[in-house]
């Protein structure tokens, strides 16, 4: 049985949603998962990963990679790879795996592919499918030769398992490269915001709110739905949300039930980040405005007098 | 401070892109420096400017055409352009490419190469990482700030947990995020003396890389091209806001359970 190592994401003490959706993609496709975990006192997530499909769990788990550099991520994952004879190496999507993954195929003279959504067995080698062109157009993507390195987008295959004793074997923490050396890390994330990755709702806020005051208003409706809270590039370019909210390109993409985009203007990068969604709300003043391209329900007004109406209503819905 | 910029031309996916026969249609579409090539390229031109790199060459891997996008960069400050112009470098995947850089890496030796993130037709992002693999040297992605004057710079990146703040010590390749600058547009002082500006073509021999690129190199391949699956046609609601607010609140909450 051919054995694709997926390379675990970790965050906040628990295994991401994405991984465990390639876990049990591995299954259905008839391949033998074996996992990664890496991180900083990580290893009771062995299990799991285990309950999920992993076969077999190569642990490294050291305070050196609390905040991996994606290099040492690269030796990991070579090293783990050699060690379960695997053909094929399964990332999701992260700012780690956006090097890390690249540079895997490049020192195993691989085929590699980011942003797949869907995999098939095609011969020897695999077929996919991914968004290019600011996901104006789908790709059919061949990948041949003797080692693939892939990055799946998230959302891309259903999860399903629970927790049991995993088969592990222990890594030593890779070298750090001596060029760098990591100063700080500067967590932006606001404490009780929800996960915009796993998030139902997502509510995003766009240059329309004005100013920091407007951006705190729109927050009012994340907050009353629960929803996560995103932001355009003009708003984290203006210091009113950190970086780790932004939804685009170079942000986050993200495929939540409901988006809503309240004064988001809609550029092709921010579209391409969030045009998964099932549910596409926008509130805008500009009737012209592209985000009314994507939008299943289009509100040409201002957010302002839209809002309140909603937070209203939401409040009545509550008692 | 020397610094390699690798660029790359691309149909403008700001256009309206249409599909037939599993390919893109070329017809109507125009060519453009891909986006974050060009944050690549006004970093390097700022450090230029701050005194900080002596000299910035763009390359570019690509056809004929890609020599406007080469003038481009030139106008927009790059000192000299070199065009890998090789038909046995059609059809390369990511790979491909980065071994051609590689190779021209190895006989330029910059202390810097700023690369965009991704290029906007493929949005693959591999070429940077894997140039940097093969170079062996770091590669530090997403890029949002770049500080200091060399050997060693201070980075800000995009992490995981939030925004790193790296100190990295050169020989390293850097991939820019469009929040790194705002990329000017050329003069036209600029336009006129990069017509006067050195641009170099070399083959895959030139460069010792023949055999390691082009199409019979890629293990990767786009079978084929389709249109993405057609969203169904929205609704618009206009009229007086606090009126449609509700209109479409209570539709929200009917039909796309809005309150879970």
């Amino acid at each position: 049985m051919a054995v694709v190592l997926i390379v675990a994401e970790i965050k906040n003490g628990e295994v991401r949603k994405p991984t465990l959706e390639l876990l049990a993609q591995a299954g259905r496709l008839g391949l033998e998962a074996h996992a990664l975990l890496a991180g900083a006192g990580v290893s009771t997530l062995a299990d799991t990963l285990a309950g999920h499909g992993a076969a077999k769990v190569y642990v490294s788990d050291d305070p050196s990679l609390k905040t991996p550099f994606p290099g040492q991520i690269t030796q990991l994952a070579d090293t783990a790879a050699g060690k379960s004879s695997a053909t094929m190496v399964w990332f999701s999507p992260s700012e780690v795996s956006r090097a890390a993954a690249p540079a895997l195929a490049a020192r195993k003279g691989g085929s590699y592919a980011s942003g797949l959504n869907s995999l098939q067995a095609d011969g020897a080698g695999w077929t996919g499918t991914r968004q290019a062109m600011a996901t104006k157009v789908v790709q059919k993507i061949k990948l041949s030769g003797p080692f693939q390195v892939m990055v799946f987008s998230s959302g891309a295959f259903e999860a399903g398992g629970a927790p049991k004793a995993a088969q592990t074997e222990t890594l030593p923490p890779p070298p750090v490269n001596p060029q760098l050396s990591l100063k700080e890390v500067a967590v932006e994330e606001q404490k009780g915001e929800v996960d915009l990755g796993e998030a139902r709702v997502i509510v995003t806020v766009g240059r329309g709110a004005k100013d920091p005051d407007g951006v705190a208003f729109v927050k009012k409706l994340a907050d009353a739905l629960g929803a996560g809270y995103g932001s355009t590039r003009a708003v984290v370019d203006s210091g009113w949300r950190p970086h780790s909210s932004q939804v685009g390109q170079t942000g986050r993409s993200v495929a939540p039930e409901i988006y809503l985009a309240v004064g988001v203007s809609g550029a092709i990068q921010h579209l391409a980040g969030m045009s998964g969604s099932k549910k596409i709300v926008a509130v805008n003043k500009d009737p012209e405005a592209p985000i009314f391209s994507v939008a299943d329900y289009g509100v040409v007004g201002d957010l302002f007098k839209v809002l309140p109406v909603w937070l209203e209503e939401l409040g009545r819905l509550k008692k | 401070m020397k610094i390699l910029v690798p660029v790359k031309q691309v149909m403008d996916v700001e256009l309206n892109v249409r599909v037939a026969a599993g390919k893109v249609v070329e017809d109507g579409m125009t060519l453009v420096l891909s986006k974050w090539d060009e944050n690549a390229l006004e970093a390097a031109v700022q450090l230029k400017e701050a005194g900080t790199a002596s000299e910035v060459v763009v390359v570019t891997v690509g056809p004929e055409s890609a020599g406007e996008t080469l003038r481009k960069a030139m106008a927009m400050g790059a000192d000299r352009a070199v065009h890998v112009l090789d038909p046995a470098a059609d059809g390369s995947d990511s790979l491909g490419v980065a071994r051609v850089l590689a190779a021209l890496g190895a006989k330029e030796k910059p202390d810097l190469i700023l690369a965009g993130l991704q290029a906007q037709d493929t949005d693959m992002g591999g070429v940077g990482p894997m140039t940097a693999e093969l170079m062996g040297i770091p590669c530090l992605s997403n890029v949002t700030k770049i500080e200091g004057t060399g050997p060693t710079l201070t980075i800000h990146r995009r992490g995981d947990q939030g925004r790193e703040v790296i100190a990295v010590t050169l020989p390293a390749l850097i991939t820019a995020n469009d929040s790194l600058n705002q990329p000017r547009l050329a003069s036209l002082k600029g336009i006129m003396m990069a017509k006067k500006k050195p641009m170099d073509t070399l083959t895959l021999e030139n460069l010792g890389a023949a055999g390691v690129a082009g199409a019979a190199h890629a293990l990767t391949q786009i079978a084929e091209f389709q249109p993405p699956a057609a969203r169904a046609a929205g609704r618009k609601f206009t009229g007086e806001p606090e009126v449609i607010a509700k209109e479409v609140f209570d539709l929200l909450v009917k039909e796309a359970k809005l309150v879970g």
